[in-house]
């Protein structure tokens, strides 16, 4: 809220400026209306107003097989399923481990690369010897974006990320 | 696992988040045309009812969420709505650029009143900039409808919740809570962006109007087509 209120300051003090100074006047007009036409463009241009604005690099096809990364000196190999991986549908995510078993059990975290989706979290359960499963859904955004990536956190270990395409 | 305080609170911070890195690029240019199309008058009473609106509609998905505990059955029962929506949405929004710029006959939608002298006119004139303002609300619910990746995100987190609560009313109390948590982490983005896009305090606005009113018709078109090819 201190952030909203320091920029409703700043628009007091405009529309005080407004009154006295030709120059600053248009100025303050340009500045405010290329703030809404910025807004209205993003409706427009929603990949032109990602933050991330380079293709990310798909790794992975999750509908023919598993993917597999490595972190330190562990295999990470991560299984979508049913497949063809389609969004809003209910899915099953099973990671692999080979090497060294995880001290705590890992999750995945799902999003879309260089957009903010929310925390999305899909928490796994051990189903063998190195095998951890858990249940989520990869869900649907309107601007039509398809790159979606699971990051795999082994906690005191670290992450790896996969970056695929689902099917809407 | 989390609790259930901390789990609103994370979602809180979550709706926050998402507000000021997602919404204000994705929901941003509806709320602008919003403000836009209130020419001047105060925006602040407009978008709380906006915002309460789009709220309710979200804590009534969540107790659904967390009541059935299944966010992949629901979602598939709305979708088709979800696409009318999207659909409306962009009418909406053309109607009201185009009235804005006084491209309409209709007058501007939400915005403009008729103004006579005269007692019984004054007292018109008072009913309908109430009804005109309180229409901020419903249509805050309508478009709380809409289709969203993080709205989806957090109706994940209530049905889950839902799933693991020990009855459906306790799952769908849970469910409810969770989405009003999350709505209400939204609303300091959108109210931000409702007052930077409110120029009425610009004494010479005609111009910007006429080019957000192309913008809006621009934005109108866009929305429609989504809604069709969802």
């Amino acid at each position: 809220m201190g952030a909203i209120n320091s920029i409703l300051t700043i628009l007091d003090h405009f529309r005080h400026l407004q009154a006295g100074r030709p120059l600053m006047k248009l100025v303050v007009k340009a500045t405010l209306f290329m703030t809404v036409l910025c807004l209205m463009t993003f409706a427009i241009c929603p990949r032109a107003s990602n933050a991330e604005r380079k293709p990310e690099r798909v790794d992975c096809d999750v509908h023919t097989g598993p993917c597999s990364g490595s972190l330190k000196d562990i295999q990470i190999t991560l299984e979508v399923e049913p497949k063809p991986v389609k969004a809003m549908k209910d899915l099953t995510f099973t990671v692999t481990f080979v090497g060294e078993k995880p001290v705590t059990n890992p999750y995945i975290d799902l999003g879309m690369p260089g957009m903010n989706m929310g925390r999305n979290r899909v928490i796994l359960k051990p189903a063998g010897e190195l095998v951890y499963r858990g249940e989520g859904v990869i869900v649907r955004c309107p601007s039509g974006r398809r790159t979606w990536k699971a990051k795999v956190t082994v906690p005191d270990v670290g992450a790896v990320e996969f970056v695929f395409d689902v099917i809407y | 696992m989390l609790s259930t305080e901390t789990i609103y609170f994370v979602i809180f911070t979550s709706g926050l988040a998402v507000g000021f890195g997602h919404c204000i690029g994705m929901c941003g240019p509806i709320v602008a045309s919003l403000s836009l199309n209130l020419k001047g008058r105060s925006v602040l009473v407009p978008h709380l009812l906006y915002n309460g609106g789009r709220i309710t509609t979200y804590g009534l998905l969540g107790g659904v969420m967390g009541a059935t505990g299944s966010f992949t059955l629901v979602t598939a029962r709305i979708a088709s709505l979800q696409k009318i929506v999207l659909v409306f949405a962009g009418i909406i929004i053309i109607v009201m650029g185009l009235a804005m710029a006084g491209w309409l006959p209709l007058g501007s939608i939400f915005g403009d009143h008729y103004n006579p002298e005269g007692l019984l006119s004054r007292g018109f004139r008072r009913l309908s900039e109430t009804k005109s303002t309180a229409t901020y609300y419903p249509l805050g619910m309508l478009l709380g409808l809409l289709p969203c990746g993080p709205v989806y995100t957090a109706l994940i987190a209530a049905a889950r919740a839902g799933m693991e609560a020990q009855s459906a009313l306790r799952g769908s109390l849970i469910g409810l809570g969770l989405m009003l948590s999350f709505g209400l982490g939204t609303v300091p983005s959108l109210l931000l962006v409702a007052k930077l896009a409110d120029l009425g305090w610009l004494k010479r606005r005609d111009i910007f109007y006429k080019v957000s009113s192309i913008l809006m018709v621009i934005i109108g078109i866009y929305f429609v087509v989504k809604g069709i090819r969802y």
